[in-house]
């Protein structure tokens, strides 16, 4: 039976976090701020007052010593949960995650497990710079052993936290700051997820979409407004980066006459949408009937000020722009870029966030 | 507490099936048969006999590089580490590790790995989790400890070398092991040299146990090559551990015989002082011991000659077994890559 709830992208992942703390006696959530006042932008929120303090923790500012102690703690039997409010601080994790955590079950020969999950957060807007709004996905997920997810979602965003600590192996649990107030569907009953597979978000016929985390949503965006002059555009939200969905990108392609778009929320050196790309060639090199295209960040770092950083994310009018193009339809293009266009500055996800974070 | 006269013995023992063991390693490295970067611990047996000495089972250890010592004294299958280094499918790790990575969970000698640094962290949050399951602080601890509580906390040991307190890991986990005063033994083997370097070329002059003291450890350093101190400090550190008086760090000055890597001695390439080995040879763990031994009178040439037969045999016919094991098949590379 369907319990369906509307609840934000960061509420789910709250919720998932206190469900996951009721289910898994041994789960730990330790991170610097998880109990502080902002709680990791409130998806953190009395989890301390309800789980206890020796479950729910902030921790010293260690980041990789910090990292191998959660492996230490997994491989003791602990589910931990580590979280990095920004992803460029995993990077002073990278030794514990790759050398450790991503082959520990493997190089001793399966006799040993880590369950371990990292949430870090990707992100963009007010000022958040060249150290605080990498998107290093592609990097992690080039890590045999390391299962990298980036739910778009809601609904996923709670299914995937549940089953990224039930799974026995390291998770890098992708967030974008920007999906945290985008409010979907949860039902807590759907059956758990797995930590593979893309999702359609959108059906339809005339172009594939494949899109990762928030590129999905300006994917989504782009698609509602083609639909408007009766382009009808199909969304895959590829979700986990590690476990590539190819198949399904094939066959939405034999639904729209090979004509590919993927966007992917990374600067283009090595994205996943390149690793998707290539993929998809050499498996189903048939299956692309027309050039496919690629939307991805410029490959030099955010500059802070929104003056420029407002000219470096790509977002739904340069996809909507590109179906144009691919359908060869570009004496639409000034009208749907014009219905796209905001008066919200792109620094800002919508109205109710005002910043600092 | 010195040892009594049986642990002397027992010790002496323990220290010579290493020492043994890793001589007959050495010899038959050259057949290269043994494909896998091999750093031996000649001269320096008796801190890993001296500390577990007061381990059991459930105690774990976590190691580094130079893990034989550690895996053995811990109570690891000997047949299986040197099934290991011949990349054996019945080896500790099934062939993936070699012998900068051990594992033998049964003696509770958790793993060694070779990144300089890598196991401190993972050692102390096995003993976080230890911590908590005796405190019930985790609501899943009688589900862990199978249904009832520890009678006495179990520690967490971490065998690591003078190089390691250079790494940045190695003083977060002091912190925090300070901070959560967890049942943990840290042991610097302080050789004085980090692969060929010395460490007067990496750390200013100052005693490393006394860095571990400013973390609000309780920090001794001591003779490493003489196993009754060894013992004795081990005994106080495990006890202050497994009673809740926190980390416990002991600094044991001992020296590295053969080379960095390898089979081989290389004091022809100066970048010891000369006459250092030697010196240190004269202060050989086994060599002491067995004087002890003999000059009180609580062991004779017999028995040390039948020490070594018995010794002798046991490493052969490990040697026998592991060079009996099978090839690790082709298409087993793939396997557990996820649990």
């Amino acid at each position: 039976m369907r319990d369906v709830r509307l609840m934000s992208y960061g509420e789910a992942i709250r919720e998932a976090l206190d469900d996951a703390l009721a289910q898994f006696p041994d789960m730990l959530l330790i991170g610097e701020g998880v109990p502080d006042p902002k709680t990791i932008f409130a998806t953190t929120q009395g989890l301390r007052e309800k789980h206890g303090a020796d479950r729910v923790l902030d921790m010293p500012l260690a980041e990789n010593g910090m990292t191998g102690i959660c492996i230490g703690a997994a491989l003791a039997g602990m589910r931990p949960v580590l979280v990095h409010q920004r992803i460029d601080f995993a990077l002073l994790s990278v030794d514990q995650l790759v050398n450790n955590a991503a082959k520990w079950h493997y190089m001793f020969d399966g006799q040993q497990q880590v369950p371990l999950v990292i949430r870090v957060i990707i992100g963009r807007g007010w000022g958040q710079g060249p150290q605080h709004s990498q998107s290093l996905q592609a990097m992690f997920a080039q890590v045999p052993g390391l299962k990298v997810v980036m739910p778009t979602t809601a609904g996923d965003a709670y299914h995937f936290m549940l089953a990224a600590i039930a799974d026995n192996n390291p998770v890098l649990f992708i967030e974008h700051r920007w999906l945290h107030h985008i409010i979907g569907e949860v039902d807590k009953q759907a059956p758990a997820a797995g930590l593979d597979g893309a999702a359609v978000m959108r059906e339809g016929r005339d172009v594939t979409l494949a899109a990762f985390s928030h590129m999905s949503i300006e994917a989504l965006k782009a698609a509602t407004t083609l639909a408007e002059h009766g382009i009808d555009a199909e969304v895959l939200d590829m979700r986990c980066v590690s476990a590539l969905d190819v198949e399904s990108v094939a066959a939405s392609l034999a639904k729209t006459g090979g004509k590919l778009l993927i966007a992917d929320c990374a600067p283009e050196m090595a994205s996943s949408g390149h690793q998707l790309l290539s993929k998809l060639v050499l498996a189903h090199g048939d299956s692309l009937k027309q050039a496919p295209r690629l939307i991805v960040y410029p490959n030099h770092p955010v500059p802070t000020s929104h003056y420029v950083a407002n000219h470096y994310y790509p977002g739904a009018e340069q996809i909507a722009s590109a179906v144009l193009e691919m359908l060869g339809r570009s004496e639409l293009t000034a009208s749907v870029i014009g219905a796209l266009q905001s008066d919200l500055p792109k620094d800002q996800p919508d109205r109710s966030f005002v910043g600092p974070f | 507490m010195s040892p009594a006269s049986a642990d002397l013995k027992h010790l002496y023992y323990q220290m010579l099936r290493i020492r043994r063991a890793e001589e007959a390693i050495a010899r038959r490295y050259a057949e290269q048969q043994m494909r896998c970067p091999t750093h031996l611990c000649i001269g320096e047996e008796a801190i890993a006999v001296g500390v577990c000495a007061h381990l059991t089972v459930q105690d774990k250890v976590f190691s580094n590089h130079r893990g034989h010592g550690h895996y053995l004294a811990k109570g690891g299958d000997l047949p299986r580490l040197l099934a290991e280094l011949y990349g054996f499918a019945e080896g500790c790790c099934g062939g993936r590790g070699g012998s900068m990575h051990l594992t033998d969970l049964d003696a509770g000698f958790v793993a060694s790995t070779p990144i300089v640094g890598g196991t401190v962290p993972l050692a102390a949050g096995y003993a976080w989790a230890e911590q908590m399951k005796k405190s019930g602080a985790a609501q899943g601890c009688a589900s862990v400890a199978g249904g009832r509580m520890p009678e006495a906390t179990n520690v967490v040991v971490i065998f690591f070398g003078d190089g390691c307190f250079e790494e940045g890991v190695m003083h977060e986990t002091l912190n925090f092991a300070v901070l959560k005063q967890l049942p943990l033994l840290f042991i610097c083997e302080n050789n004085q040299y980090s692969v060929m370097t010395p460490l007067a070329e990496r750390q200013p002059k100052r005693d490393i146990y006394k860095i571990a003291a400013a973390h609000g450890l309780h920090a001794v350093s001591g003779d490493g090559n003489r196993v009754d101190e060894v013992y004795e400090l081990a005994q106080a550190a495990v006890a202050n551990a497994r009673n809740g008086l926190g980390p416990q760090f002991l600094e044991l000055h001992t020296h590295r015989w053969p080379e960095h890597c390898g089979p081989n001695e290389d004091d022809d390439l100066g970048y010891r002082n000369p006459g250092e080995l030697a010196a240190w040879k004269l202060r050989c763990p086994l060599l002491q011991t067995r004087q002890t031994l003999l000059d009180a009178q609580l062991s004779d040439d017999a028995e040390i000659i039948q020490m070594e037969t018995c010794l002798a045999l046991e490493i052969e016919q490990a040697f026998a077994w592991a060079l009996q094991g099978t090839r690790p098949k082709i298409d087993s590379m793939r396997q557990h890559l996820y649990a």
